[in-house]
């Protein structure tokens, strides 16, 4: 039994997709319910669904074998696990945003706030990366709104397309990382159950192969 | 100000009467275990001095627990086993012929995220093999790990056994080093294909040897795996390290172990530390390894004296979870007696007398002395499970020699 850890919601679905094509029958976890737990026995798998920043940690903790999320929040949660798959889809980019005026000089400013949602990414980012004290202002949504009304300087948070910010007079200041789904798989399982979870990731990387070409 | 009197800080828990049995039972096979094997107990202080842990970089800061002494000179609580048997076998052990076989039994403290059943303090077993850098010396630590968790009762093992050398030798043959080696390793170690082969478009390696750094990552095998590999790489010190590892397979196999092992060329660790072969183990229904272990010859010279050296450590604390998720848990042996007596003269002599012939005969006996009578006394012994309810009365003066004669 394989125990797959997966965040409601459009992750899921392209995973369960992707599990389909890839020759592995989910069909328990598709009929819309309010189970956490979806299992079917006869195909050796359980689908557990969690909130995204919560699958790392089902993950690590080996409550679940494998789980699909976000980079961001892998970046974020920083566990000790195998990344091993890049599902491609749930493309974005993590960014620091600003007003625009400050795109080319945003280096100058000294002491800058920082709002974001993934404070370890921004500090790590700026403490490791940019080699940087900042501080670092939590928030949990809207995060564009921190520079417009004074609140912190710039933000780090994840775009896609990026429309939110200009919308709100924001610009993209630099890029941090390349965000995507990715397939994650807790370090005793990878041995213990080789014999099942080996197998699936081929197939999963077959699948992507034939849905790149 | 709040009050926390009625708590335990994050991550240290009470350890409850079946689980301190467990405990206790696992530490003394693990003791006659590694005294069987010639390993000589240690004990090193819970604290040391913050210098110890932190001088050869092995452990970063913000996982130790500090304090500082009267002086204003920064303590810290006991890490792990083996930076502070390195220092005795460095100072006060400096004199002592080699090989030096120790061994510890301890709590451990480690300052990181707490909850989801991972502790702060935790009980760890290991040893310390000093003073022989061969593949002999490293099958015997993994032979003994192995014994370990079988010894505990985990039979359901995977010992997952890697080679820190071999990734530096492709490394320098590469002509790759500092942050960029740093980098690589960290990317191979977390298995992360995705990141490598972006990384290995910008290396410049020729396509044989981006295919083989593709590949560390996910080789798993045991001689296949070296032979393999023995034909991809061409320097020296990658192919001394795949000799080390075929002559320890080799010795596993002699020690009739091999069913256990399988090579995992993509398990890094702290490059810090290690510096030779190293090894975790797993078992079924934790998330954690179980045993952790290698040779890490660095760090005898970072005390002073330049020593080969190799070890494990078994999580006691992991064991006991594994042990009861596997449904394998011990149980703790309960009190086969309890002994009452009336308020008469006399009887309370002759039921300290009852109590001392049947523990000496190994029983777990309960002496009562809350002065119940003989009802009150077999309800007690039932909600206990206490097999036998003797009483003893001032008329019945036949009653001891009975009770204990049936036995």
């Amino acid at each position: 039994m394989i125990t797959i850890a997966l965040s409601k919601g459009r992750l899921a679905d392209r995973t369960l997709e992707l599990l389909e094509a890839a020759g592995y029958d989910c069909s328990m976890a598709k009929e819309d319910s309010r189970k956490l737990i979806l299992e079917d026995a006869a195909a050796g798998l359980r689908f557990i669904m969690a909130k995204p920043a919560d699958v790392p940690t089902y993950v690590e903790y080996g409550a679940a074998d494998i789980g699909v999320v976000g980079k961001d929040t892998l970046m974020e949660e920083n566990r000790q696990l195998y990344e091993v798959i890049d599902l491609g889809f749930g493309a974005c980019r993590m960014c620091v945003c600003g007003p625009e005026k400050l795109k080319g000089n945003f280096n100058r400013i000294p002491n800058k706030r920082v709002a974001s949602k993934y404070p370890n990414i921004t500090r790590t980012y700026f403490e490791k990366t940019k080699r940087e004290s900042v501080e670092i202002i939590k928030l949990n949504g809207s995060v564009e709104l921190a520079p417009l009304i004074g609140l912190a300087e710039v933000i780090v948070d994840i775009v896609e397309s990026g429309r939110t910010l200009r919308e709100n007079g924001l610009d993209v200041l630099e890029v941090i990382a390349d965000i995507s789904a990715r397939l994650v798989v807790n370090r005793v399982s990878m041995k213990m159950k080789a014999k099942e979870i080996m197998p699936m990731l081929d197939a999963i990387r077959a699948q992507l192969g034939k849905d790149k070409e | 100000m709040s009050n926390y009197r009625f708590h335990t800080p994050d991550g240290l828990s009470d350890m409850l009467p079946e689980d301190c049995a467990a405990k206790r039972k696992i530490e003394k096979k693990l003791r006659t275990l590694f005294d069987s094997s010639g390993y000589q107990e240690i004990e090193t202080p819970g604290i040391e001095f913050f210098d110890v842990f932190a001088c050869g970089k092995f452990v970063s800061q913000e996982n130790l627990y500090k304090m500082t002494d009267q002086e204003g000179r920064i303590l810290a609580l006991r890490y792990d086993g083996t930076v502070p048997a390195a220092r005795l076998a460095a100072t006060v052990l400096k004199d002592h012929p080699v090989p030096l076989r120790l061994s510890y039994v301890e709590n451990m403290y480690r300052f990181r995220e707490s909850g989801g059943g991972r502790q702060r303090e935790f009980a760890q077993a290991g040893v310390e093999l000093l003073g022989v850098s061969n593949a002999q010396a490293d099958a015997e630590v993994i032979a003994l790990s192995i014994a370990s968790a079988l010894e505990i009762g985990l039979t359901d093992l995977q010992i997952a056994i890697g080679q820190v050398d071999f990734f530096l030798g492709l490394m320098e043959e590469w002509g790759i080093a500092g942050e960029e080696a740093d980098l690589i390793s960290k990317l191979v170690d977390r298995k992360d294909s995705v990141m490598l082969e972006k990384m290995a478009d910008r290396l410049n390696l020729d396509e044989r040897d981006r295919e083989t750094l593709l590949m560390i990552p996910t080789l798993f095998g045991t001689y296949e795996t070296i032979d393999y590999l023995w034909e991809r790489v061409r320097g020296d010190r990658a192919r001394a390290a795949l000799t080390n590892l075929r002559d320890v397979l080799e010795t596993l196999e002699d020690y009739g172990y091999l069913k256990y092992v399988s090579l995992d060329m993509g398990m890094l660790r702290s490059l810090e530390y290690y510096t030779g072969m190293i090894f975790k183990g797993f078992t079924h229904e934790v998330g954690f390894p179980i045993i952790s272990g290698g040779r890490y010859d660095r760090v005898m010279s970072v005390f002073g004296r330049d020593l080969a050296a190799v070890g494990f450590s078994i999580g006691i604390t992991l064991c006991i979870a594994a042990m009861h998720r596997q449904g394998r848990a011990y149980a703790r042996k309960a009190t086969d007696a309890v002994i009452g007596y009336d308020n008469e003269p006399g009887s309370r002599k002759k039921a300290i007398e009852a109590a001392r012939v049947l523990r000496k005969k190994k029983m777990k006996v309960i002496l009562d002395c809350a002065g119940k009578d003989e009802k009150a006394l077999g309800e007690y012994a039932k909600s206990n499970s206490i097999g036998q309810v003797i009483f003893i009365k001032a008329d019945d003066g036949s009653c001891l020699e009975e009770e204990t004669e049936e036995k």
